[in-house]
Formats: structure tokens, sequence, C-alpha cells
């Protein structure tokens, strides 16, 4: 088991550093003079050779990504001299347009994303799993039929679109919530709840009806598979069977799928954040791609790899628990 | 003294046969109307015997032993009767099957593998079918899941209890489910091709332990296969199906030795024997009226 895990993070070292390599890639390659968009409109060709040397993007590319190597295991500087700045391990860039170290960014936007990925997470779980299971259980009834139209509309449905919607009948209309703000939870635990509630509707919605359909699925499989008919045989009773027999095969395929959404969220809901106003590390990403912040888009992007990366492991580690054929075909 | 029965519970009727079904048939509304799976069969078994019920894919074999168990498909329509000691069958409520099926009635399938769940040690599987029916705490029914899997010689029970199902052979396998199915030393095991998906060698092992358990016991046993060369091994008695009806029905003996019917003479003749010189092609089934 633990060679198992060394190698699997190893891979995941080997992973990053690809991503990284790629991302700086297509950054170098690609994307505007950064020093030109940080210049301004007054800018002289002298000044913008200045920038580039304090940013370090006059060197050639392996050097350029050398160096931003070295500052995520050492630390770098920013230029020279009175000017330099200095950036603490781990770098993974500054923003000059912000004057802060773009880890730094990522972490005072973090706990709003966080927030905002396990509360729409709960209720994802909770009522997409609870559809899918009333609908697989009533099969060709009308609560199936109606769980589907559920799921259905939350795939069809953009949640831009939900979320207009949904503050206009809510906080203009009837007035029942406040509109959402990053409030802490230590500050007012009941804004804070309301604050997010509606942010996690809109979230979860597409996720409610992505889960309830897969649950579905894998239950109706489930049922037809000839363990369960074994079961019956055996004269266990009804809830029994559904508990021990129908739901673990079920769920478990859900893991893989809820190790990557949640990843992929806690890097950033851009759409939801920047509906809501939510300053998460998604508005963050948002914020600088409109202001061309290339370190901050390289930062997330990084950031957010880091997050899918993690939760392959996460995700592998804990199907091997779940599912028993796992463990000893990698014995 | 007379004992007083709680109406729920089945009743335990000596002298009668185990089992007897008369006038069996089960259909299915499809769109194009009703078909009709089996048709109007009818069959005994007594105790220590076993009747073996042979017939081509499709006969209707398996839905006869689904419908004993109170097990066939959503949308199924049964009509005629399943005595079991005494007590009618068809038409039970599924709380009032639960308590037969797997105490009085057992069955072994025919793919171990798949109708193992992956998901829990061979031990669980053994001892929820005991607690179901006998009760008395998980320490309990690990003794009697290891006792049951012993009396299946599976060497080193205590360590393998805990193993899962892609850890054992598919004979292994079909042995839990053989361990599985006498737990509760039911009076009747219904096979359904129990030896179907193993090899010839592990094959007569498997024959000769259900052979031997079954003497043991003193369970009738309902034994379903296409192969007859193993329904000679096991059976007193045979039961021919052919698109769900009986073509034939009687003793082992005289069915092999004086078929009468040409179906049954054509089953037999598809059997190839080690000293016959072929010349002719064997019959064809599938189509043959």
């Amino acid at each position: 088991m633990s060679s198992y895990i060394a190698r699997r993070l190893l891979w995941a070292v080997l992973t990053l550093l690809a991503v990284t390599f790629f991302t700086f890639l297509v950054f170098f390659a690609l994307s505007p003079d950064p020093a030109v968009a940080i210049c301004g409109q007054t800018c002289t060709p002298d000044r913008i050779a200045t920038i580039q040397h304090q940013l370090g993007i006059d060197q050639p590319f392996l050097v350029q990504f050398g160096t931003f190597l070295k500052g995520i295991f050492a630390g770098r500087t920013y230029g020279e001299g009175a000017s330099a700045i200095a950036c603490q391990a781990p770098c993974i860039g500054h923003s000059f347009q912000n004057g802060e170290d773009v880890l730094t960014m990522i972490f005072g936007r973090l706990p709003v994303s966080v927030t905002l990925a396990v509360g729409a997470a709960v209720i994802w779980l909770v009522f997409g799993i609870s559809l899918g299971l009333v609908s697989a259980l009533k099969s060709e009834t009308g609560w199936d039929r109606a769980s589907m139209v559920v799921a259905l509309a939350g795939v069809a449905l953009p949640n831009y679109f939900l979320a207009l919607v949904l503050q206009y009948v809510l906080v203009v209309k009837l007035q029942v919530l406040p509109f959402p703000s990053s409030v802490g939870f230590t500050e007012d635990p009941g804004l804070w709840f309301q604050s997010y509630l509606m942010p996690w509707i809109v979230l979860a919605f597409l996720y409610v009806a992505l889960y309830a359909r897969l649950t579905r699925t894998n239950v109706l499989d489930t049922l037809n598979e000839n363990f369960m008919r074994t079961a019956r045989a055996k004269g266990l009773p009804g809830s029994l069977i559904l508990r021990r027999h129908a739901l673990r095969p079920s769920l478990t395929p859900l893991v893989t799928l809820f190790g990557m959404d949640i990843a992929t969220l806690l890097g950033g809901a851009l759409i939801t954040e920047t509906v809501f106003g939510l300053n998460g590390v998604g508005k963050l990403a948002f914020d600088a791609v409109a202001t061309n912040d290339q370190p901050v888009i390289m930062g997330v992007t990084l950031f957010a790899a880091f997050f899918v990366v993690i939760a392959n492991i996460v995700v592998d580690l804990l199907y091997r628990f779940l599912d028993p054929r796992l463990r000893t075909v990698t014995r | 003294m007379t004992q007083v029965r709680h109406p729920d519970e089945p009743a335990q009727t000596d002298g009668a046969p185990l089992l007897e079904v008369s006038n069996l048939s089960i259909s299915f509304d499809t769109r194009e109307g009703s078909s009709t799976v089996v048709d109007d069969i009818s069959f005994r078994i007594d105790r220590h015997k076993t009747l073996g019920v042979v017939g081509e894919s499709g006969s209707g074999k398996s839905m006869t032993s689904l419908a004993i168990m109170g097990l066939l498909p959503k949308g199924a329509r049964t009509t005629g009767s399943v005595l079991f000691k005494g007590e009618e069958l068809l038409g039970r409520s599924e709380k009032w099957l639960r308590k037969i099926r797997g105490d009085q009635i057992a069955m072994i399938f025919q793919d171990p593998l798949s109708s193992l769940n992956p998901y829990y040690t061979v031990g669980l599987q053994i001892e929820e079918a005991y607690l179901a029916h006998r009760g008395g705490g998980r320490k309990n029914a690990r003794t009697v899941a290891i006792d049951a899997m012993r009396r299946v010689r599976i060497t080193d029970a205590e360590r393998r209890v805990d193993d899962y199902p892609h850890q054992f052979s598919g004979g292994m396998r079909q042995r839990i489910m053989i361990a599985m199915a006498l737990t509760c030393e039911p009076d009747l095991i219904i096979a359904d091709e129990p030896t179907t998906a193993l090899d010839v060698t592990v094959q007569a092992q498997i024959l000769e332990l259900i052979s031997m358990l079954q003497a043991e016991t003193g369970a009738g046993m309902l034994f379903i296969t296409h192969d007859l060369a193993v329904v000679s091994q096991v059976a007193d008695a045979v039961h021919v199906l052919q698109n769900g009806q009986t073509m034939e029905a009687g003793p082992t003996e005289q069915i092999f030795s004086r078929p009468q019917d040409p179906y049954t003479r054509r089953l037999l003749a598809a059997v190839p024997r080690i000293d016959e010189v072929v010349d002719v092609p064997r019959p064809v089934f599938g189509g043959v009226q």
C-alpha cells in the first residue's frame, strides 16, 4: 500500500511539473507582452525594456521556466537593487498590477471558493442522490418522470440565467434573501448562511442534475445484477438489500466524479462567483483576464491543476478502500 | 397437543410431497400480446429425491424455478398451483415468501462470480443468510459461516471467510454459493445450472458435493440443467421441457433408456459418446419443432 502511495505521489509530482511546463509555455508563446500592459498609455520602449527586465521576461524561455520553478521551491526576487521585489517560497508569481504575490491573493480568496464549493456539494449530494434513488426505485412512474424533468432542467438551464432569475425573485421581488456578499461565518453566521444560500443553490443545480441521472442509471444497473437476485433468494429484507447490496455498488462510481468536481470548484467557480460578485478564486481569475494580469491567470491555472491532481490521488486511494477488487489487482 | 401457528408463518406439514407443482403457467404481457414462457407444467419432488429439469435455452427451466421462489420479474403472470409442504406459494405476499426463501427453499445459481456481491466478503454473505432467518448475533453467524465453508470443503476456512469473491476460483465460488444455500438446512434446494460455468473436473467435484450434502440433509432437489450427462448422474426423475411445455417426464432410467418423445430422443442423440463413430451430422436445435 505504501509503495502504491509513493508511486502515485511521484506521478503526481511529474504531472504537476508537466502542467507547469505547458502552462508556462502557453503564456510565454501566446499571451501579449505583460510589460506593455503594466507600462500604461504613456510608455517608451526604454520603460518597456526595464519592466521586461524586472519581470525577467527578457530571458530565454528555459531560463524563465527554471527561475519560475526555483521560485516555487526557494522563492525569487523580481528586479534588482532598491526596486527589487521579493516573493517568498512557494512563489508562483507576483502581480505587478496589484503589488501582491499571486499565492497570497489566491489564499485571500480561497475561503470564499471553499465555502461555495462545500456548501453546494452538500446540496447536490443530498438532492442528487435522493432524486436518483427515487427515480430508480420508482422507475417508469410519475416520480421517475418528475425527478428526471428536474434533472433535465438542471442540465439545460445555464447557471447565470438561473442566478439572475433567483436574484430577481428572492432578492428583489420577495426580499427573503439579502444580495450575496462574502460575509465571514464568524462575523454573522445567519447573514453568512443567507448570503451563500442562493449561490449554493445555483451552483448545485447543475450538479444535482448530473448526480441524479448517474445515480438513477447506476441503481437500475445494480438492481439487475445477479447478486441482487441472490440477496432476495436468501430471504433478506428489502431495506437491507437496498442499503447493503444496491447502494454501495451504485454510489461508488460517484466518488470519482465527486472528487473531480469538488477539485475543479476549489480552483474557482468562475461564473457563479462572478454573477454573484463573490470574491473567490474564480472571480480573481475573471478579473485577471479582464486586466491581462498574467501572473495571476497562470497562478490560478496552476493552483486549479494542483487541486485536480491531488483529488485524483485521493479518489484513487478511496476507490481502493471502497472496491475490494482493486486492492488485489495492484497488490 | 395442538400447535398454534402465527398466520404469517409457513406451515410445517409432514406426509404431503415436499413440492407439488400443478398446471403451472407463466406469461408476460408484451407489445405483441401475451407471451407464455411456461405452459401448463406439473411435477412433484419428495424429500431425498432429485428432479432434473432439462431443456435448451428459453425452454422455461429457470422461469419455473423463479416462480417457485416468487422471484419472477415484474409483469409476470402465473396460474396453476405450487404447493410446498402443503402450502400454496403462488400469490403469497413478499413478506411471507421472505420467510421461506433461503430458509426452507434455497437456491444455487449458475454464475457464482456474478451471483456473489463483489463488495462484501464471502463470510458476510453467508452470515447474512443465516442471520435473516435465525438471528443470534454476528459472532455466532460467523462461526456458522466458517462451519458451512468447511462443510463444502474449503480449506483454511477461518482465514478465507474474510476473503472477497474475486479471490476464489470458479469452483470455490460455487462451493461458497452452496455453503450459503445450505446454511439454514433447507428442505428444498433449487440448483439452477450450478455446474454450467465450471470446467469438467470441477463440475464433477461440485456434483459429488451437492449429492453428498443432499444425502446428509435429506433435502429434496430441483436440478435445472441443459446437460443430459449431468442430469443422468444426479436425478431420480427427469422432466424434459421445450418452449415452456413438458415433452416427457419419468424416472431417469426410463427417460435415458426408453425415451418416448422425439424431442427427448433428439436431445439424447445430440450427446456425444466416447465409443461412437460419427458418420452423420448431429441434430441441430433451435427452430426444431
